[in-house]
């Protein structure tokens, strides 16, 4: 039985300017003993996420809203296990599989057909399993004769069909997106709107961060409001 | 268990998928690398065998097998400082463990290895060595070799990744570095600088995989010295991965 769950989460990411990135700086540091360090090292961090308590379980399929820059992106990295929290404690069951950005892990010189393989196996699957859900993706994504050229002749709503396509491909317990449905035409988004439902019918955990309050609607049971980095709000949608 | 076989076969699978992308357009493809090899082994085999006077037939495969090796161990120093940079986007997209990436780069560097041993194979039929079955101990070595580079790039990708003036210092440091390594020469013909090759890890690689090929058995004590640098580079990566490894998302 999937699930995630966060104890008083926080996530905060250091600002590396120059000079902290800088091997002298801190070679100083160490050679006057620490003196300078203050005014060299300061290294300033801002807080995304801010003592989250949260517990998502089987059947929950939730929306994340809120403003640019509130930590929606943050949550789900987190969720996904990419940040680690320099507080608090999350545990996660279960297989993820994540939607991130357009097209992270694709390799533009690669084919497709190579791109698929690739990330599904980068989501962890084996060579062999991924190699099974070419098919799937191939009828999912329509790309045709596309699949066997190159990913960086594609566009960016291609890419969506893509990546979209091979992380639900891999039937995961929880499914993590992250607003990518931008790029793809109303034709790809009805797809990918059926597709999410077959997935969410398979059960588990999904989390979907959007501005699109109608996409929220229509998917999520629950939805969660961020805003500087904690959850104002909390509810049970239909 | 599992979990790091699954990680080693994706970083190989991954490793000979980047050599096809890499040569995807060009006619001669992955030979090119096989062509650069032997071109350099030509080349400064003509200009340093006269220059440091020694006999081409001895010369030219005790340098071969030296170039091909200094090819794959400073790709892998010098693309290291910049691995984690390089994968930002998989890194800080997919839950990944640093250390898949960074074997990913010596994996990238066996392949290219593998390449190469044509060079080899061919400069020993024109140049036939007197060699045996020690030859065999070629293979040990490369593995030493090979496990070696991985700690390294491990290790240094995360302080390049960490600070970034790493990676021109590092860059700055190799060629000297390849001048005081034997490839060029012979550890025996460095006389009374000798402690130059005591001192330089690179130089006892060189010696266990290079032997092997010319005929000759590597010392007990050469050995002796790798194997003790894997067990320490070892330790010290995984230290190192544990302390600060959840760190590397931030600093990418
Ligand atoms: N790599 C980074 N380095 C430093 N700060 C960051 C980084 N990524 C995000 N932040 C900060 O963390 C906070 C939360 O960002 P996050 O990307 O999670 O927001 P978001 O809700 O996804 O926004 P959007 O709706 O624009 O996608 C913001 O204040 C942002 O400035
Ligand atoms: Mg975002």
């Amino acid at each position: 039985m999937s699930r995630i769950s966060l104890r008083n989460v926080t996530v905060d990411y250091p600002i590396y300017n120059s000079r902290s990135m800088s091997l002298r700086n801190n070679l100083i540091a160490i050679g006057t003993g620490g003196r300078i360090s203050k005014e060299t090292r300061g290294i300033v961090s801002v807080t995304a996420l801010d003592d989250i308590t949260l517990e998502l379980e089987h059947g929950d399929r939730v929306g994340l809203a809120g403003h640019n820059g509130s930590g929606k992106s943050t949550l789900l990295r987190t969720m996904a296990g990419v940040f680690r929290p320099v507080k608090g404690q999350i545990h996660v069951e279960g297989r993820v599989s994540t939607v991130f950005g357009l097209g992270a892990g694709l390799v533009p010189e690669l084919s497709g057909y190579e791109n698929i393989v690739r990330m599904a196996m980068m989501l962890g699957s084996t060579r062999s399993e991924a190699e099974a859900i070419i098919e799937d993706v191939e009828r999912f994504s329509e790309l045709g004769n596309f699949l066997s050229v190159p990913v960086s002749t594609y566009s960016d709503g291609m890419r969506t069909r893509l990546s979209f396509g091979v992380a639900t491909a891999a039937h995961p317990d929880i499914l993590l997106v992250d607003e990518v449905f931008g790029a793809g035409d109303a034709e790809f988004q009805k797809r990918a709107e059926r597709r999410m439902e077959e997935f969410i019918e398979k059960s588990s955990i999904f989390v979907l961060a959007s501005h699109n309050s109608q996409l929220l609607e229509r998917f999520c049971n629950r939805s969660i409001r961020l805003e500087h980095g904690k959850i104002i709000e909390s509810e049970e949608t239909a | 268990m599992s979990a790091i076989f699954h990680n080693v076969s994706l970083a190989w699978y991954f490793a000979w998928s980047d050599m096809r992308a890499r040569y995807k357009r060009s006619v001669l493809g992955p030979f090119w690398l096989v062509l650069g090899t032997g071109i350099g082994v030509v080349g400064l085999g003509l200009v340093w065998s006269v220059l440091l006077n020694t006999e081409r037939s001895e010369f030219i495969p005790a340098l071969t097998v030296g170039l091909v090796l200094w090819q794959a161990i400073s790709g892998a120093i010098t693309g290291s400082t910049t691995v984690f940079a390089r994968s930002a986007s998989v890194i800080k997209n997919i839950k990944t463990p640093s250390w898949r990436i960074s074997l990913e780069l010596v994996f990238q560097q066996t392949v290219n290895l593998i390449h190469n041993f044509v060079v080899i194979v061919f400069v020993l039929l024109v140049y036939p060595q007197d060699i045996g079955f020690a030859a065999l101990l070629v293979i040990p070595g490369l593995v030493l070799v090979f496990m070696n580079i991985f700690w390294i790039a491990q290790v240094l990708g995360f302080v390049g990744a960490r600070y970034r003036d790493f990676d021109p210092l590092v860059s700055a440091l190799m060629p000297i570095l390849f001048f005081l390594s034997p490839v060029l020469y012979q550890s025996r013909q460095l006389g009374s600088l000798d402690v130059i090759s005591k001192l330089n890890p690179i130089a006892y690689w060189i010696e266990i995989v290079r032997n092997p090929l010319l005929g000759s058995v590597p010392a007990l004590s050469d050995y002796l010295v790798v194997v003790a640098m894997t067990i320490a580079g070892f330790l010290l990566a995984t230290w190192m991965t544990r302390a600060r490894g959840h760190r590397l998302p931030y600093w990418i």
